[in-house]
């Protein structure tokens, strides 16, 4: 059993356990919320073991960073108390999940069955910093710098928005 | 690794734009430290429209940069290893149209945000900024490049739409601008995904090859691309939020985005029929044939009911919106041809109709009510001239540029056979000049009803709406052999043809 063998179990150990955390933390939306961080970064940790690192950077910055804050800011926001989870109202939610997650479980064991391709070596480099770096700043330099604009306009949106004194 | 051979030149219009937003912003922070400026003393409304000055140099830069490339009638890409951008004589034709707009739009704001006393240095910024995306999103080869341009067009918008941020109904308009258009984007990038899925690649040429009819995750993808931008042109049934909209963000900012988001996303559109799904005439055609009818009917109609002038416009918008989706229903070169001639005749009667209403303005008490212009005649004769000729022009009646553009329209409908759509949007036409006549009616023949006080007319308003009006009346009367001192004679409809014969490379 090599170490990544270990490391891999116990990332797939941590996703489970936090995934069922946040599930059945019923009470606390704010430990239910950290409990998705917790799978997201374990879940990066699996792909650094399948050497995909700038997709585990991705990983950890979008969803643990980025979305996970703006699940915490709409938590707090909303101050939703716990009748807002009534067993009446959700009703539909939990039949959609259920649905949603049998076609997922469907899916899952159709692969499973029918057996996954044999891995294909992949180009030297491949996925990594340099290459990925290489093509933003050539193939992609437009729509780097055209993010750039748009991330100036949505920050002096939010300030003239949020900051500006009213007269 | 090579660096590729990039051709800066092409981002000219584009870049001067950009520029400018960021002049704009840095201004504005030097010049509210300092307390005087080459002796002089500076106040908020001098910052003003000091900025709104450097935007329209900037803008003024841009549109030169575009004309000088259309005269060229070169076509040059930005990347070779991988255009993105191509600056042809459409997109650069196109670019200068927009870039007039937002000038006008900037001399429009100077007296009216500083009425407001809303005369913040980061309007025009935004006025730039989402200027910018319109010009990267006519100029696209490559549905990221539409994608990011459309956002960079929107976002600021957005935010313009709850610029007054004590009014409600500018807060409200904001936020139900975001939510609908944010949706309206996530359905859009939904059907660009599904399309790279058939193409594999974003690009509109490896689209065009890629495309095959038969595959049911194409043409949903089709599908969304072309809900994703019905909600921008505010097509029926995708129309709901544009009164909210145009109601509730300031009059000058409802001026601004009702002319440039039209003719950007109608040209965007128009360059994607025929740079992407090109051989996609029968399958779209149904589609599109239907929401023109949809937009010509319900657009009227709900029109006729309005008491906000606003609201009336914003319908009038939608209406228009659907004489134009008849040009895209022919698919021949003399429909689009017809489109684009629309787009530039529509930027002078709009901006010019609620240019009327921003010099109405006074002190944040809007004239919004239709009930309010009565008696405008008497207090105000200018103005009410004014508005009468863009009302006129709206309705399409003989003698304006309205009507050229809507007799364009039908009869390049009439020779692709697109009869019954035409027979609709004639008679739709005749409608609508009980809508927009109402306004000149209530202006001449009835009394005013209080002693209304008005501010006065500003400089940049008076320019504005003199040239819009100079606009829609000698494109009235000579379309396409206007000649004046300094820019020569203006073909507008040759122009357009020419740009349009070299996009579908007929």
């Amino acid at each position: 059993m090599t170490a990544s063998v270990v490391f891999f179990y116990a990332f797939a150990a941590l996703a489970v356990v936090s995934a069922l955390g946040m599930v059945l933390n019923l009470r606390n939306t704010v430990a239910s919320a950290m409990s998705l961080v917790v799978t997201m970064v374990a879940l990066a940790g699996i792909y650094v073991l399948l050497e995909a690192h700038i997709v585990a950077v991705f990983q950890i910055m979008v969803y643990a960073g980025a979305i996970i804050v703006l699940f915490l800011f709409v938590v707090m926001l909303l101050n939703l108390r716990t009748d807002a989870f009534s067993p009446g109202r959700q009703k539909l939610v939990k039949l959609a999940a259920t649905l949603i997650a049998f076609v997922v479980l469907a899916e899952l064991l159709r692969v499973l069955t029918t057996g996954l391709p044999e891995a294909q070596p992949l180009p030297e480099g491949y996925g990594g910093y340099a290459q990925v770096g290489v093509a933003l700043y050539t193939d992609y330099v437009l729509l780097v710098e055209v993010s750039g604009l748009l991330l100036l306009a949505a920050i002096v949106g939010a300030l003239i928005l949020a900051k500006r004194d009213i007269g | 690794m090579s660096f590729p051979d990039l051709n800066f030149s092409v981002l000219a219009p584009i870049g001067f734009v950009a520029v400018g937003a960021m002049v704009v912003l840095m201004g504005e922070v030097f010049l509210s430290r300092a307390r005087t400026f080459l002796g002089r003393e500076i106040t908020e409304a001098w910052i003003g429209s000091m900025l709104a000055l450097t935007s329209i140099v900037f803008l003024a830069l841009a549109i030169y940069a575009a004309w000088a490339a259309f005269a060229a009638g070169s076509s040059a890409v930005f990347n070779p290893d991988n255009p993105m951008l191509r600056l042809d004589s459409f997109s650069a034709l196109v670019s200068g149209v927009i870039a007039l707009a937002s000038l006008l739009s900037c001399a429009l704001a100077i007296a009216y945000l500083a009425d407001l006393r809303i005369n913040h240095g980061e309007f025009y910024a935004l006025v730039l900024l989402a200027t910018a995306g319109m010009l990267l999103m006519v100029a696209a080869v490559d549905l990221l490049v539409v994608f990011l341009g459309l956002e960079l067009m929107s976002i600021p918008i957005y935010v313009l739409a709850g610029f007054d941020r004590r009014k409600l109904r500018s807060n409200e308009s904001a936020l139900k601008y975001f939510v609908i258009g944010s949706f309206a984007s996530a359905v859009l990038l939904y059907g660009m995904a599904l399309l790279y899925g058939t193409a594999g690649a974003t690009s509109f040429e490896a689209i065009r090859a890629g495309f095959d009819a038969e595959s049911p995750m194409a043409l949903i993808g089709l599908g969304l691309v072309v809900v994703g931008f019905a909600f921008k042109i505010s097509s029926v049934p995708f129309h709901q939020w544009t009164p909210d909209v145009y109601e509730g963000a300031p009059s000058v900012v409802t001026a601004f985005m009702s002319v440039t988001v039209k003719i950007a996303a109608f040209a965007t559109l128009m360059r994607l029929l025929a740079l992407a799904f090109g051989g996609l005439g029968a399958t779209l055609v149904d589609v599109l044939w239907v929401l023109a009818a949809l937009t010509i009917f319900v657009g009227n109609v709900m029109a006729i009911i309005q008491e906000n002038v606003k609201r009336l416009l914003a319908y009038s918008s939608v209406a228009h919106a659907g004489y134009l989706l008849i040009g895209f229903v022919t698919g021949t070169i003399e429909g689009y041809t017809a489109v684009l001639f629309y787009l530039f005749i529509y930027l002078f009667m709009n901006l010019g109709a609620f240019g009327v209403v921003v010099a109405l303005a006074h002190r944040g008490q809007e004239c919004e009510r239709v009930e309010s212009f009565a008696g405008l005649a008497r207090s105000r004769p200018g103005l009410a001239a004014l508005m009468t000729l863009f009302m006129i022009s709206l309705a399409g009646i003989p003698g304006t540029a309205g009507f050229i553009a809507k007799f364009v329209v039908f009869s390049a409908a009439v020779k692709a056979g697109v009869i019954w759509l035409t027979i609709l949007g004639v008679l739709m036409s005749v409608v609508s000049i009980y809508y927009y006549l109402r306004i000149p009616v209530l202006m001449y023949m009835k009394e005013p009803a209080e002693d209304a006080e008005f501010a006065e007319v500003s400089s940049g308003e008076a320019l504005v709406l003199g040239l819009c009006a100079a606009a829609v009346l000698c494109f009235g009367i000579l379309p396409n052999d206007l000649t004046l001192p300094l820019l020569g004679k203006l073909r507008l409809l040759d122009w357009a043809q020419e740009s349009v014969k070299l996009l579908l490379g007929a």
